[in-house]
Order: C-alpha cells, then structure tokens, then sequence
C-alpha cells in the first residue's frame, strides 16, 4: 500500500473534517463545500491506495490489516456521498468523518504484513473479508442514523424550542436510513460469515468454530438478526432500537478489531497455528 | 440614473386602500406600457400582492420625476391622489435600490421570511422584462435584488420559523413525519382552532382527514369541508389509530385520551409514531401519553413557546439579512457608479489619443529615415507614455465612483485634461 498515498488521504478527510464544524455551529443547511471537496479529494487518494495495493498484491486489497482499515474507510466515505446526495443532512459528515478519519490514521500507522501463507490467499477469504467490511459499513451508518434519530427525538420530546434548529434529519428520514443501512449491511454481513465458514473448513484444522473472533462475530450476528426482526415487526421501533444498533456496531467493532488481539486463529496478524 | 419610487405596504394602507391601488396581474403588462411611454421615464417595474404596490421607474430626466409618477397613477386609477397620499411612501435614487432589496429578501413582509414574494417579485420582473421596460440600470437593480433575496434566503435562517401555532404545528409534524403527503389527520371536536390547523395541514399535503364531534352534525359538517369523514364520538378509539397526526380542541373538562389509550393506538399502528395536537383547554389528552416512546404531545403552552422562540429567531436572523442587503447596496452602488465614470474615462482615453496622433503626424517627416521595427517601437513608446500618464487619473476615478466626491473628481480630470462636458 503506498504510504504517501494513503497519508495524503488521511491529511484531506482530516481537513474534511475539520470543515463540518462551521456548517453545524452555523446552522446551515448543508455541508460546506470546502468539506465535500477535501472530502472527495481524499476519498479519491483512498481509493488510489487501494488500487495501487491491488496491483501489488495481484488481488482485492483487503486481508491485510492495513488494507482492510483502508478499504473501510473508502466505503463508509462512499457510503457518506450516497447518503448525502440523497438526504442533505449537515450532522452526516460530523458524525461520519471522524470515524473515517480515525481507520484511516489506523490504516496508515499499521504497516503491511501480508499473510505468509498460501492458504490464506484464497479467493473465498477475499469475498468474507470485502462482505464483512462491506457489512460493517452498513451496519455504521445505522449506527449514524440511530444517534441522528436520538438527537431528533430528543429535541422533540424536551419541547426545548431552541434546539428546534438544528439541522437534524426528521424522525421519517432517520428511520428510513437506519432500515436500509441495516438491510444492507445484514445481507453483507450475512454472506461474509457464510463465505467465512466455508473457507474457514477447508483452511483450518481443529475446533475453529470455538475461535473468539468467529464466536464474537456470529453472537453480533445474532444480535442483529433479533433487532432486523424486532423493527420489523414494530415491536421495537424508536428509542430502543436506536440504543440497539449504538450497543450492536459498538459490539460489532469490538469484534472487528479487538479480538483480533485475542484470537490465535482469526487475528489480523500473521499469528497462523493451525493451517493445513 | 434617476430611480423613484411610490409605494403602499400593508403598514401604510389598509386593505381597502390596497384594494384600489391593486394592479392585478393580467392588466400589468399594459400598465407598464402607459408608464414606460410618458415623457421622462426609461425603465418601470410593478409589483402588485395583496400586502403592497410598488411602482418604480428610471427617468431619464435629470430633475424629480415625481410628478410624471403621480399623474400615470392618478390616470391609471381614474382618480385623484389626494385621499392616498398620506399612504404613499416615496423612495429615491439609493432608496429605491434598499428598499427593492429590502422587499425581496421578505424584510418589508408582514411575517419576515415569508417565502411568497421572492416568487412574486420574480413574476413582476419576469412581465416587466417581456413588456420591454427593462433595459438599463433598473434592470440590472431588479435581477440583482433577486439574487439577494436568494442569497438571504440561502445564508440566514430567516424563512424557516413558524410564526403561528398552526405553522409551528405543520413544522412540528415535518420534523417527525418527513413530509405531510398521505399523512392521515383526526380532528377530535371541530371548533375554530382545530379546524384552522387541520386546514394548514391539509394544505400541506396532508390526505385523510377524520373529523369527530359531540354533536354528530358539526362534525359532518366539518369533515365535509375537509372532503374527510365524519366519526360518531363514542366509537373514536376504533378509528384513532389510523392517525398520524391528532388535533384535540374538545370541550371536555377530563381527559379524553389516556395513557392506556394511546398505548393501544402505537400497538395498532405497530409503533409508528403519533403527534397530538392538544389545544384544548382544559387538556384532552394526558400528558402521560406523551411520555411514551414514539408518542409526541404538544399542548397550547408548547406550540406558543415554539412560536415565540421562532420570533426571536426570525429577528436575530433578520438583522444578520439586513446586514447582508447593507453590502449588496453598497457593491450595486458602486456598480452604477462606476457605470458613470466610463463616459469620463472613455473620453480622456480618446483626449490623449488624439494628441498621440496628432504628434506623431507632425513628427512623420522627422521619422520617415526611421526602419519599420523602429518606427514601430517609437508607436509603442508613444502608447505606453499615454497609458501610463492616463493609469493614474482612471485608477481614482474608478476608486472613487459610488463616493460622494465622484462628481466633482470626475469634473475636475475633465477640466485638467481640457475634455468638455458631454
């Protein structure tokens, strides 16, 4: 993965960043413009970091840490201009960026360790990981329309007319954000653990199933099924489940990152015991 | 430019002054016509809403134009002035361009920020254009006060408060339902308030609309107006449900809707949310209601500490919209301005071009022995001496254009450079 490239993207989402702020404290109606273009400007050094890891790497750029801290960030940047183009919310880049920011500081601090060994090159492995990230980033952004719908409900319900301003999303907007995000980045995540599984038998020997990062993510899983089929059928619509999609992307990056510490079989790190 | 302006406003007139006053639309276009052809008067542009008449003009004539104003009015409407002319207002030269700006950016409104009359403006220019009697200076000043009430509309938050319960309760309803298209409405007790709430709503977009009553007549009544429905009292929890938006105003002394109630409206409507409109007074609907999750209930107090806080909001934005039309003034200003100065300019430019020929005629002889390359660096040193001499009285000129000293500047280069006065 080409540094310069990569550090360049990292200096305009910063920037990017930054620039939400004068849009909120002002109460605009929409993200500044000197944002969305330090905004696109990095999306597009991100993505040529990423096309420049795919041609050394001859494959997808995503199983190493790097790369998949870079690749999320391209998506959920991605994912922001969808959204944007579609609802002009000026909270999204404050709530979105940040986060943008802080994988791609992460990618850019991780240096490129490729796995040493041909069986985790396979071509399953590629789709879990890009389902997975890709789930990931649906998942984030009903985390992003949980905390918009909070916000919104909260100033409605506190009658504080004050806060009547803020250039929050309505409630209708939030939901439909949240319902599609979440349909979406179930169905990635969906078929990034299948896709995992499967190369997962054929890859590794012994009780891989007891792995803590697999046995985390398919709990996170779980958990999402149960909030998909509670909203669903309306029994949890509103505050509680705004709180579940918080506590389950908060789960969800727990997973991601965190166990890879943990876990001996599944870690971001080249730490492969039991391989065939 | 010569720009004047006699206007009435909903402050100067009451509406039966405005009444006759009024140009409506379809006789503009001729209206404009009769002004533009009167001797003296360049340009013209009307407005013509329910809350003013504007008529401005651009003469072309160096005294007051007033008077040709006042008699295309007095023929226009048949009448003397006389009785009106304590509504009048009269605006002149930079007046006129403030008070245009004002207007456009919904300052001059009875509600400030009001969207209307930016649409109504750009219709005014719009005939006015067609008509042919914009071509100068009033032209450039109506396009730009356009822009300006668009700018203002753009930069300030001036055009989206309510300032009635009713609006409040339309915004609050965007705020939870997006949108007001296929919304469905119940109006529990049809009085006066509900009725003028559900018709704001309704005119929102809203399109079911359920009416109920005591008295089962007021509420077909209500509902036919409405082309809603009408429902019997005692069966209203088996149709509330498929509210999304409630307007409560019975004269009930208890509470008509429970907790329990709006408990089993969200089961039935699988938690999608409800706003209750409570203004009835004393309440219909029990502010345990509103404490559940997906239940918003605004009663009377509520609505009109949103109104009150908005008109607040609506002033400070205000002052940050006049802010914006004080330097719009400013720059168009010095725009006409300097519009002014070209004539000056042009004609000191063709002074010392002339003298340029002149010199270099006389001097022909002298350079005939001179190569072409030669002959041709000496046209050049001649020109750069000339734009060189002329950078410096033009650069002042263009400085000072729009200040109140530019007559008198623009006199005295024409004096020192011998240029006589067009």
């Amino acid at each position: 993965m080409h540094p310069a490239l990569l550090e360049s993207a990292l200096a305009f989402y910063g920037l990017g960043t930054l620039l939400t702020l004068p849009s909120i404290l002002r109460r605009r109606p929409a993200v500044g413009a000197g944002s969305l273009a330090a905004l696109s400007i990095g999306l597009f050094l991100n993505g040529a970091a990423l096309v420049f890891a795919a041609v050394h790497l001859h494959r997808l750029p995503v199983v190493d840490i790097r790369s998949a801290l870079s690749f999320f960030a391209f998506n959920v940047t991605l994912a922001f201009f969808l959204v944007y183009r579609r609802y002009q919310i000026t909270w999204l880049g404050v709530l979105i960026f940040p986060f943008v920011f802080l994988l791609t500081l992460a990618a850019v601090l991780n240096s490129s360790r490729p796995f040493a060994s041909s069986a985790m090159r396979g071509g399953w492995l590629l789709v879990h990981s890009s389902a997975m990230i890709l789930g990931y980033t649906g998942l984030f952004l009903t985390f992003v329309a949980a905390i918009l719908y909070l916000m919104q409900e909260g100033v409605l319900k506190s009658k504080q007319p004050k806060a009547f301003y803020e250039r929050l999303p309505s409630l209708e907007v939030c939901n439909r954000l949240y319902d599609r995000s979440l349909v979406f980045g179930l169905v990635c995540l969906s078929i990034g653990i299948i896709t995992g599984c499967l190369w997962a038998s054929r890859a590794w020997s012994g009780d891989w199933e007891l792995d803590p990062k697999i046995l985390a993510t398919l709990l996170t899983w779980f958990l999402y099924i149960v909030l998909f089929s509670t909203r669903f059928s309306g029994s949890w619509r509103g505050r509680r489940s705004a709180y579940a999609a918080i506590f389950g992307f908060a789960a969800t990056m727990v997973t991601f990152l965190g166990v890879s510490f943990l876990s001996s079989q599944h870690g971001y790190f080249p730490i492969i015991s039991r391989v065939h | 430019m010569n720009f004047i302006l006699a206007g009435i406003n909903h402050r100067s007139a009451p509406v039966e002054v405005r009444e006759r006053m009024n140009i409506d639309e379809a006789r503009l276009a001729a209206a404009l016509s009769q002004l533009i052809s009167r001797e003296g008067i360049a340009e013209a542009l009307i407005l013509s809403t329910c809350n003013r008449v504007e008529v401005v003009a651009n003469a072309d004539i160096s005294g007051d134009p007033e008077p040709v104003i006042r008699s295309f009015l007095t023929d226009y409407h048949h009448c003397s002035l006389a009785p009106y002319d304590k509504h009048l207002y009269w605006r002149r030269q930079e007046g006129v361009i403030e008070h245009l700006f004002r207007v456009a950016s919904s300052l001059d409104s009875m509600i400030l920020g009001e969207p209307q009359i930016l649409g109504q403006f750009k219709q005014a220019f719009a005939v006015a254009q067609q008509a042919g009697a914009l071509k100068g200076e009033l032209h450039e000043v109506a396009n730009q006060a356009l822009a300006v009430g668009r700018r203002v509309r753009r930069e300030t938050a001036l055009g989206s408060a309510a300032i009635s319960v009713s609006y409040a309760a339309v915004e609050l309803a965007r705020k939870i339902f997006g949108g007001l298209e296929g919304k469905t409405i119940f109006i529990l007790g049809a009085g006066k308030m509900s009725e003028l709430a559900a018709r704001h709503l309704a005119s929102s977009g809203a399109k079911s609309i359920f009416v109920s009553n005591r008295t089962y007549e007021r509420a077909v009544e209500l509902a036919q107006a409405f082309q809603g429905e009408a429902i019997r009292f005692d069966s209203i929890f088996d149709h509330l449900h498929k509210a999304d938006i409630v307007i409560s105003s019975t004269g009930a002394p208890h509470f008509v809707i429970r907790r329990e109630h709006a408990e089993r409206m969200l089961a039935a409507r699988r938690n999608r949310p409800i706003f209750f409109v409570d203004i009835a007074m004393p309440r219909d609907i029990d502010p345990a209601a509103g404490e559940l999750d997906n239940v918003f209930l605004y009663n009377i107090d509520d609505l009109a500490q949103v109104v009150e806080v908005n008109k607040k909001l609506r002033q400070r934005e205000a002052a940050r919209a006049e802010e914006i039309v004080r330097q719009e003034i400013q720059k168009m200003m010095h725009r006409l301005a300097s519009r002014e100065m070209a004539p000056t300019i042009v004609a000191i430019e063709r002074r010392l071009d002339g003298i340029r020929e002149k010199e270099l005629e006389r001097f022909r002889g002298r350079l005939a022995t001179l190569s072409p390359e030669q002959r041709e660096a000496v046209d050049g040193l001649t020109r750069a001496i000339q734009n060189k001499i002329l950078h410096g009285p033009i650069t002042e000129l263009k400085t000072a254009a729009g200040e109140p000293e530019d007559g008198t500047l623009a006199q005295m280069i024409r004096r020192i450079f011998g240029v006589t006065e067009e």
